[in-house]
């Protein structure tokens, strides 16, 4: 990740405004930074979203395809994710540099789906043991400055908010065989639940205090953070302890706390804010990267 | 002091011992380390072995799983045998795709399977020309001491023997396989191949089982494998200093030698797995 | 796709083409376990009253352990631990000069850890390549392990932390983390504390605690709410996590209630990893005998 020099003194001055409540850019302990949310940025796939979140940038990108279900669970599709840290986002990700950090993160997105509320798969099967959609999710990091998890996950729910599947029908053709039909209409499409897709909480542990949405200088005083995701009713569907130092059990528990908290109330604005623009329908003034 | 001597000089140190007819670590010339025997120890593969020749571990793990038999050979299955040197076993090994020496041993074990006939790869067809079975041979080295390909190939002997095959019947309307893990059946061992292999040390001295550090300062390698009918099946003699007829025929008698105590070995610990059911 | 099976079977799943790996004895292009064509259906883990093997539900009932020290020769520092039918060893290489120069730190040494399976140590025979599983696996070690040992006391070099899992039945990355601790200890690299892993798995109102490869991959229908695992990795005499992983879906007293049991469990572990310890640590340095 894009790694920051921060002197002593700096570190002292992080650590003490955070005990006091007042960060150096003046948010308090559980605020976030500026976001910003568009969705439909990218014209080829079937759902994509844009976020920001201070200068860290992402870009998600949702692609249906028609697959094979897998064989101990015919009754439903999948969904894969990819991370690509590109080299514009910092230069040390160039060559190889930010594949580990790419397949961390993806191998965390697993394990925050990895349940059987978050996306309904049952939806994505089109004929059990033979078709089913999959639902490739690739996440593209333009920037980084700190708390990648959260804006990627508030991109993914967007972006999957955003997704139109296209209406298929089977028919039986003479020889008893199946045939899957794209329906003509482009409008004809199925959308997907996203109630219950999570949003995670990243909790930096500063001092004798924790952090939501660090910035990369809090990030360089803190030893552990905690990732929570959460669903809209506080359901916590994936820990993970990063970072380098242990943490006690008993801030473990007060992180868990605030991280559901924070996490629940991420979601009912997320959620009006992307039907406000649904609603704005073709009229809606496109932003694209540069605005 | 013997530990100074031992690394700022190698290879004196060892020609110390050989001359008094003896090695560092107490054996004789053409004494093998104890080699001990576990069978069946893995409960997630289908034949298992693990093998320990002094230090050196290798454990070996067979799955059986279903196929196509090619075209060219409809009456036959597989047998896949890769021997895996990981990090975990020595500091001279890098994770990664096996190296060099993992390569040349697994082509080596393949070499063996072959010419020994330990197994018939007709015994793995279930029917002609749609269904066989596959066995997937892993040998993981676990502590590398030396003289690893003895070591595999006695771990494969006796995963093999301890290898049940479960039942498989095709049904006759759909045509699909159907497995009963629960009947299992042993595999046909036809030949019982072993090892034996020795290092020459400058030019002349040979020994036999070396350990990692006589293989290092050795001149020359060479595995001699035989069967139960004192039959050669592989003589592998990867470069190095030249060998005389002689001492060929010497290394072959040794190695028959050591295929009886092995042989004997492995069905002792077969028959004690069997009366401890 | 090579038509498998002529005879109307087909693969259930898709026989991706992988590229052509010269380094290994190579089988036929595809090939099955035979648990996918099994005639009679395995039997249903039972869901309430004793577990399958006789251990109890809702109680910190670990399995018992054998530890051993220092089996391997070649290593620095080794270990082997059985829980079960689970078995896996552990290697230590180290401290020694980086690998990799330009990562060279003057201050502070690396660890890298590195975990895999041996290709028949689970149910389904496993792939030669390391998958990303094994690579979040490694990850995973590595962040339990990291704040346990006194990286600063070795500038300048790496110490390699090498997992072979033999057998998998169940509670792997538990096992690993205390396996993992317990060799970097019998090589003699500086630590504040050993680390002790513990999981257990969530299954409604009900827990197991240090679950077997059934009971985890067992996903009951009995409830839809609170089903999950989770891993715990902890220091016990600092009374510090160092490793935290969960997944699934689970209120905030069932992960805080879960996380406790985890801490229990790692106590139970505790005086047979020392007594392990201690031993391997006399037959290094015997005591003075008394004449």
């Amino acid at each position: 990740m894009a790694t920051v020099q921060v002197s002593e003194a700096e570190k002292v001055y992080i650590l003490h405004g955070i005990r006091d409540d007042l960060r150096v850019d003046g948010r308090g302990c559980e605020d976030y930074r500026h976001m910003e949310i568009e969705t439909d940025v990218v014209s080829n796939t079937d759902g994509s979203a844009k976020v920001t979140l201070g200068d860290t940038a992402v870009l998600v990108g949702v692609k249906a395809d028609i697959g094979k279900p897998r064989p101990k669970v015919p009754n439903e599709g999948y969904v894969e994710f990819f991370v690509d840290c590109s080299a514009n986002a910092t230069p040390e990700f160039e060559g190889r540099g930010g594949e580990e950090l790419g397949t961390e993160l993806s191998n965390t997105l697993y394990k925050v789906f990895n349940n059987k509320h978050s996306v309904d798969l049952k939806s994505l099967c089109i004929s059990a043991g033979e078709h089913c959609w999959v639902l490739y999710v690739d996440v593209l990091l333009l920037q980084c400055d700190g708390n990648l998890y959260d804006a990627i996950s508030v991109a993914i729910k967007a972006a999957l908010f955003n997704t139109k599947i296209p209406r298929v029908h089977i028919s039986a053709d003479e020889e008893g065989g199946k045939e899957i039909e794209l329906s003509d209409d482009p409008y004809d499409c199925v959308r997907l639940n996203v109630e219950n897709v999570p949003c995670i909480v990243t909790l930096c542990k500063v001092g004798h205090r924790h952090v939501v949405d660090a910035t990369l200088q809090e990030k360089a005083c803190s030893v552990a953070s905690l990732i929570i995701s959460v669903t809209h009713k506080g359901t916590i569907t994936c820990t993970r302890k990063v970072g380098g130092g242990s943490l006690d059990p008993e801030s473990i528990f007060e992180m868990t706390e605030a991280g559901k908290r924070v996490g629940k109330a991420l979601h009912a604005p997320l959620m009006k804010l992307l039907q406000q623009e649904e609603s704005l329908g073709k009229a809606r003034q496109k932003v694209g990267f540069l605005g | 002091m013997a530990a100074g001597f031992k690394i700022a000089e190698p290879l004196e140190y060892h020609r110390s011992f050989l001359k008094e007819n003896c090695r560092p670590d107490g054996r004789e010339l053409s004494e093998f380390r104890t080699t001990t025997l576990n069978i069946g120890s893995i409960s997630t593969a289908d034949g298992s072995a693990l093998v320990k020749v002094g230090n050196t571990t290798v454990m070996c793990g067979i799955k059986v799983e279903l196929t196509n038999p090619l075209v060219e050979a409809p009456g036959k299955g597989f047998i896949v045998p890769n021997v895996d040197l990981p990090p975990l076993c020595s500091s001279r090994f890098r994770p990664g795709p096996p190296g060099e020496q993992a390569q040349a041993a697994s082509q080596f074990i393949a070499d063996v399977i072959e010419s020994s006939e330990v197994i018939q790869t007709e015994d793995l067809c279930i029917e002609r020309g749609k269904l066989c079975w596959v066995l997937y041979c892993d040998m993981m080295c676990v502590d590398y001491d030396g003289n690893v390909l003895d070591a595999c190939i006695i771990a494969l002997l006796a995963a093999l023997k301890n290898t049940k095959l479960p039942e498989v019947t095709i049904n006759k309307d759909t045509g699909a396989p159907e497995v009963n893990l629960e009947k299992r059946k042993g595999l046909n061992i036809r030949k019982h191949p072993v090892g034996a292999s020795f290092c020459v040390f400058d030019d002349s001295i040979l020994i036999v089982d070396p350990t990692a550090e006589e293989e290092g300062l050795s001149t020359s390698h060479l595995t001699v494998v035989t069967d139960e009918k004192e039959r050669l099946c592989v003589v592998h003699k990867p470069g190095g200093t030249p060998l005389s007829a002689e001492k060929l025929q010497e290394c072959i008698g040794r190695a028959t030698a050591r295929q009886r105590e092995i042989q004997k070995l492995v069905d002792k610990v077969i028959h004690s797995v069997k009366t401890a059911q | 796709m090579p038509d498998c099976f002529p005879h109307a079977v087909t693969f259930p799943f898709l026989c991706t083409t992988m590229p052509t790996d010269t380094k290994r004895v190579r089988g036929p292009e595809v090939s099955q376990s035979p648990t996918l064509f099994l005639c009679k259906h395995v039997a249903v883990l039972p869901s309430h009253g004793r577990r399958a093997d006789g251990r109890q539900r809702d109680q910190v009932d670990v399995r018992p352990v054998f530890v051993r020290c220092g089996l391997v020769s070649q290593a620095k520092g080794s270990a082997y631990i059985e829980a079960g039918n689970t078995k896996l060893m552990c290697c230590v290489y180290g401290p020694r000069e980086m690998e990799r120069k330009d990562e060279t730190d003057m201050k502070c040494g690396k660890l890298t850890t590195d975990m895999r399976f041996a290709p028949f140590s689970c149910l389904e025979r496993g792939s030669w390549i390391q998958g990303s599983q094994d690579k979040d696996l490694s990850l995973m070690l590595h962040e339990s392990l990291q704040p346990a040992v006194c990286l600063h006391k070795y500038p300048r070099s790496q110490i390699e932390v090498n997992v072979m899992v033999l057998e998998n039945s169940g509670s792997v990355l538990a096992h690993a983390v205390t396996c993992a601790s317990l060799a970097l200890a019998d090589a003699g690299i500086e630590m504040y504390d050993l680390v002790l892993g513990c999981s257990i798995r969530q299954n409604g109102a009900s827990y197991v605690v240090d679950p077997s490869y059934m009971e985890e991959n067992s996903c009951s229908s009995v409830s839809s709410e609170n089903q999950g695992g989770l891993t715990v990795a902890f220091l016990p005499s600092l009374n510090q996590i160092s490793g935290l992983q969960s997944d699934g879906e689970m209120n905030e007293e069932t992960l805080t209630a879960g996380v406790r049991t985890c801490i229990e469990g790692c106590y139970k572990l505790y005086p047979v990893i020392q007594q392990a310890l201690t031993k391997a640590v006399r037959r290094a340095a015997p005591p003075p005998s008394e004449s």
